[in-house]
């Protein structure tokens, strides 16, 4: 046990020292922090923010209509002078006006107008049809706009020829007010929907970057050592197995310290802001529990690939498989995180690879899962632990000291069997 | 540790790679206290012998005792094993590196704190102590390895081709080393496949070719047991005539002497007949052979 600790205080060392380590450590947060920055700030600016005015032709055989679009329009301008969509309405209510549809399409074409909006037929008794011609077909926003103050007009119209006032309809429509409210948030605090889904999907990249991103770490080093040629030296002094176990827990450590710091650094954060109650003692005792289990089981794996080749490609072929695993519920998460109980989200709860990346997300999702999962899919990392560690070090052994050919899946598991 | 007659016993060893015969029923005793050389060429079998002695790798069937014990695992503290395969942590300083293996040998702080300059003086790299292993130039990393062998002070030392990339002071220091190390008590044991290593400094040596054993035992003995059919004469006057005796295979002129190299049946001491009276004799030596002869004999006789 000795040796074991002393293997993992050097390989902890040797790790956390390096400055790709340090780079690591800091550039995840920077790069997840600034896409979401970003992000937010460009969907702000794209949906509130300023905006160079838009130019819309609409060609309209209805008097009646065209006179409201005009009064929305001009409404509308007066509200968001910042996002102005400048309107100018060619009326064609008899058979001798000139049609100007080519010509304003050629405009779009050539970018003098943004839109061009044709409406053919009554669209008022729902008979006629509206066609919106447009050259940039992204700008999602500005179509909107556009589709919201001409359905405005038209449902207008057809109050006013109900005998309805648009005035008291719009007055009746009024906004209700309606918010939720999480029990668990501090009385009387709003809970934003984004941070909802945000603290299970931090579990989540938390609990796949602990593992997986560290276990890689572990990959490169046996890797590394096998190519300094400096394992049969150690091998004189401690067992495959205590080489093995001492790396898995150095580097476990790595994995730990990186977690932690990254765990910390945003429960600060949240606390500052006031949504210190999203991260409670449970979720963090089930994700240690499963942190540790499922980096015992993974690492065990990827240190008998590390020692089974010769180079990181090689590596790199065997683990694709393998990162399927990590992938699959990485890819899924948004399902898993809505539909929790699913069947889906449960199968693979059973799935040892799966199984804490997994869990952790539906944990954080839905604290009440039904005990037996938790119990169960604990027991069955508890138990596959041993297995996988013992297959694992046999290869390790046997691999460490091969050099040359890469081994196939065959000879791998030929390996295994031999003694 | 309890010293025991044998530091090594192979029993019956035998070990196969893929159908290729690497090693094959072999067997020796290697008495501690002595410096022990495996010899033999390239692929003779030295590499897997050693390795399966360290448990790296495991033989197909026989067995190793190391001090009595039937597992190396316990004995691993006090033993330093040097590697063909040579290594160290490129990223870690000199001191760094040989304090950790000092440590997985479950060395104390306190020795190290000993043990480590020490050592590093011995071969004289105390001045590198705090560079990196990749700064070094190969000949100190050979050093450097071989400080990182010596330094838990074992009991048993094995050497995987120590010589090899090794210029000749260097190499007359590791010698010194070896043998400083006998004479505290301590067992060594190498391989190489240059014969002209062992013949300064082994006590004991274990000829093996293709995986098996060819001879082995005390050095001395197995000269002795070498009559070598090359005599070595100083004459006066004219020598011709010794090429003509039917006894003589070969002759050949080393400075004032003559190399005569006699049919393999004939006994020295009829060449000593035929000289008497024909010629007055200076000198007369019979030859002793050398490994590389006994290796070349012993090997030609098998096929």
């Amino acid at each position: 046990m000795n040796k074991i600790i002393k293997i993992a205080h050097r390989d902890f060392i040797a790790t956390v020292k390096t400055k790709t380590f340090l780079f690591a450590l800091l550039i995840t947060p920077i790069l997840v922090g600034g896409i979401l920055f970003l992000s937010t700030r460009l969907q702000k600016n794209t949906f509130s923010g300023p905006r160079p005015d838009k130019k819309v032709a609409i060609i309209c055989p209805l008097v009646e209509l065209s006179d409201e679009l005009d009064v929305i329009f001009k409404n509308h301008n007066d509200n968001h002078s910042e996002r102005k969509v400048l309107n100018k309405i060619y009326l064609t209510d008899n058979e001798n006006t000139e049609n100007p549809a080519e010509t304003l399409k050629s405009e779009v074409r050539d970018g003098t107008l943004d839109a061009c909006l044709i409406v053919e037929g009554d669209v008022l008794t729902g008979n006629g049809r509206v066609n919106l011609y447009t050259k940039n077909i992204t700008d999602f926003e500005f179509f909107g706009t556009v589709r919201n103050l001409f359905t405005e007009a038209v449902f207008n119209c057809r109050y006013r020829q109900n005998n309805l006032s648009p005035e008291l309809i719009a007055k009746l429509r009024r906004h209700v007010p309606m918010e939720r409210i999480d029990l668990n948030a501090e009385t009387g605090k709003k809970k934003n929907e984004i941070v909802m889904l945000m603290v299970p999907f931090f579990f989540l990249f938390l609990m796949f970057f602990g593992i997986v991103a560290t276990n890689q770490g572990l990959l490169m080093s046996v890797i590394e050592e096998k190519n300094s040629r400096v394992i049969e030296i150690l091998l004189s002094a401690v067992t495959p197995f205590q080489l093995m176990a001492g790396k898995i827990l150095g580097q476990s450590a790595v994995g730990l310290t990186i977690v932690g710091i990254y765990g910390l650094t945003a429960y600060i954060t949240a606390a500052a802001r006031g949504m210190g109650y999203l991260l409670n003692a449970e979720i963090v005792i089930y994700f240690i529990t499963y942190y540790i289990l499922g980096f015992l089981l993974i690492s065990s794996i990827f240190a008998a690939i590390g020692a089974a080749c010769n180079t990181i490609n090689e590596a790199k072929s065997l683990m694709t498989p393998l990162m399927m695993f990590f992938i699959l519920p990485m890819v899924a998460w948004f399902y898993i995180a809505q539909k929790p109980d699913d069947i889906f989200p449960v199968v693979m709860s059973f799935i040892p690879p799966m199984t804490p990346i997994v869990m952790i997300l539906r944990l954080a999702v839905r604290p009440d899962l039904p005990v037996w999962q938790i119990a169960g899919s604990i027991v069955l990392l508890v138990v596959s632990i041993p297995v996988v560690m013992w297959a694992a070090s046999k290869v390790f052994r046997t691999g460490i000291l091969m050099y040359g050919k890469q081994p196939g899946l065959k000879e791998l598991l030929r390996w295994v069997r031999s003694n | 540790m309890l010293m025991h007659n044998d530091a090594l016993v192979i029993e019956n060893v035998c070990k196969h790679f893929n159908g290729i015969r690497a090693v094959n029923n072999l067997s020796a005793r290697l008495p501690s206290g002595c410096i022990y050389g495996f010899l033999g060429p390239n692929g003779a079998g030295k590499t897997t012998t050693i390795r399966m002695i360290m448990n790296i790798i495991q033989p197909d069937s026989g067995s190793i005792t190391i001090f009595g014990n039937s597992s190396i695992e316990k004995a691993k503290n006090n033993i330093g094993y040097m590697p063909e395969e040579r290594g160290l942590y490129r990223k870690m300083t000199v001191r760094s590196i040989i304090s950790y293996i000092g440590a997985i040998k479950n060395m104390k702080r306190t020795e190290l704190s000993q043990a480590v300059p020490h050592w590093l003086g011995e071969l004289g790299l105390q001045d590198w102590a705090d560079k990196k292993v990749e700064d070094l130039s190969r000949g100190m990393q050979q050093k450097l390895q071989f400080v990182a062998t010596v330094i838990n002070d074992p009991t048993l030392l094995i050497l995987d081709e120590p010589f090899s990339g090794l210029d000749p002071i260097n190499l007359d220091l590791l010698k010194g080393i070896m043998l400083k190390m006998r004479e505290n008590g301590k067992t060594v044991v190498f391989s190489t496949h240059m014969m002209e290593h062992a013949e300064k400094l082994c006590d004991f040596i274990l000829l093996i070719n293709k995986g098996e054993k060819v001879i082995d035992g005390p050095l001395d003995q197995i000269r002795a047991n070498f009559t070598s059919n090359v005599v070595s004469i100083e004459l006066e006057g004219d020598t011709g005539f010794i090429g003509k005796l039917p006894i003589v295979k070969d002759t050949k002129k080393v400075g004032k002497r003559l190399e005569i190299t006699l049919d393999e049946k004939t006994d020295h001491q009829e060449l000593l007949h035929n000289l008497i009276g024909k010629s007055r004799i200076r000198a007369f030596e019979v030859k002793s052979p050398s490994l590389h002869e006994i290796f070349i004999q012993m090997v030609g006789e098998k096929k």
